[in-house]
């Protein structure tokens, strides 16, 4: 097939919990728990996210509990 | 002591003063356990993520109290027998920031000996000039 090649300029994957040294996941910040909620409401995995995987078992647990108290939905859109 | 959390929904169809004697109740039942409220976040009204028992809205309630380990059970127990309330968390919030303290203090240690490190760097830079 004829064509560009496409080019891509691959960010680095960064842990934010690591750099930002958030060491407790509180269920009750939404706000962050929503960047790794996509619409479909499943969790992000880590290797699309880069958390790290301390990080990403604290944050697998602040979202269920998120879901449990009806903050974040079970199922999206 | 160690310290609790307790997240609360309550049915958002309670009247004002129906909903502040039952917060009151769960106070008084607090205080005869022996627990100290530290903490009150009062979210109020909220849209709740998904349907619970057909309500869409919820009255939320955050506490964090200290108290003794007997404390939260039978508070426990009220939660779960009250028809006002939708859903309830209960954490022990000490052992969930338990690492949290572990790492401050590491990073402050680490923190204290880069330091030192610095200065003794420095005073071996210094040192030298001062013989010469």
């Amino acid at each position: 097939m004829a064509g560009k090649k496409k080019f891509y300029v691959k960010r680095k994957k960064v842990c934010k919990f690591t750099v930002e040294h958030i060491e407790y996941i509180d269920y009750k910040d939404v706000d962050l728990l929503k960047q790794y909620v996509p619409v479909s409401g499943k969790i992000l995995p880590r290797r699309v996210s880069g958390t790290n995987p301390v990080y990403q078992r604290k944050l697998t647990r602040a979202i269920k509990r998120a879901r449990i108290m009806a903050l974040l939905p079970y199922l999206g859109d | 002591m160690p310290l609790y959390e307790v997240g609360i929904i309550l049915q958002s169809s309670l009247e004002e003063p129906e909903r502040e004697a039952f917060i009151a109740e769960l106070r008084q039942l607090l205080a005869a356990q022996h627990a100290t409220i530290v903490n009150e976040d009062v979210w109020g009204k909220r849209t709740l993520a998904y349907e619970i028992d057909h309500q869409r809205e919820g009255y939320y309630l955050f506490w964090r109290y200290e108290g003794p380990g007997t404390a939260p059970a039978p508070f426990e127990t009220k939660l779960r027998l009250s028809d006002q309330v939708i859903r309830f968390l209960h954490l022990n919030l000490d052992r969930e920031t338990k690492r949290a303290r572990k790492m401050e203090k590491v990073r402050a240690a680490e923190k204290i000996a880069k330091q030192q490190a610095r200065e003794r760097k420095a005073l071996a830079a210094a040192a030298p000039v001062e013989e010469a």
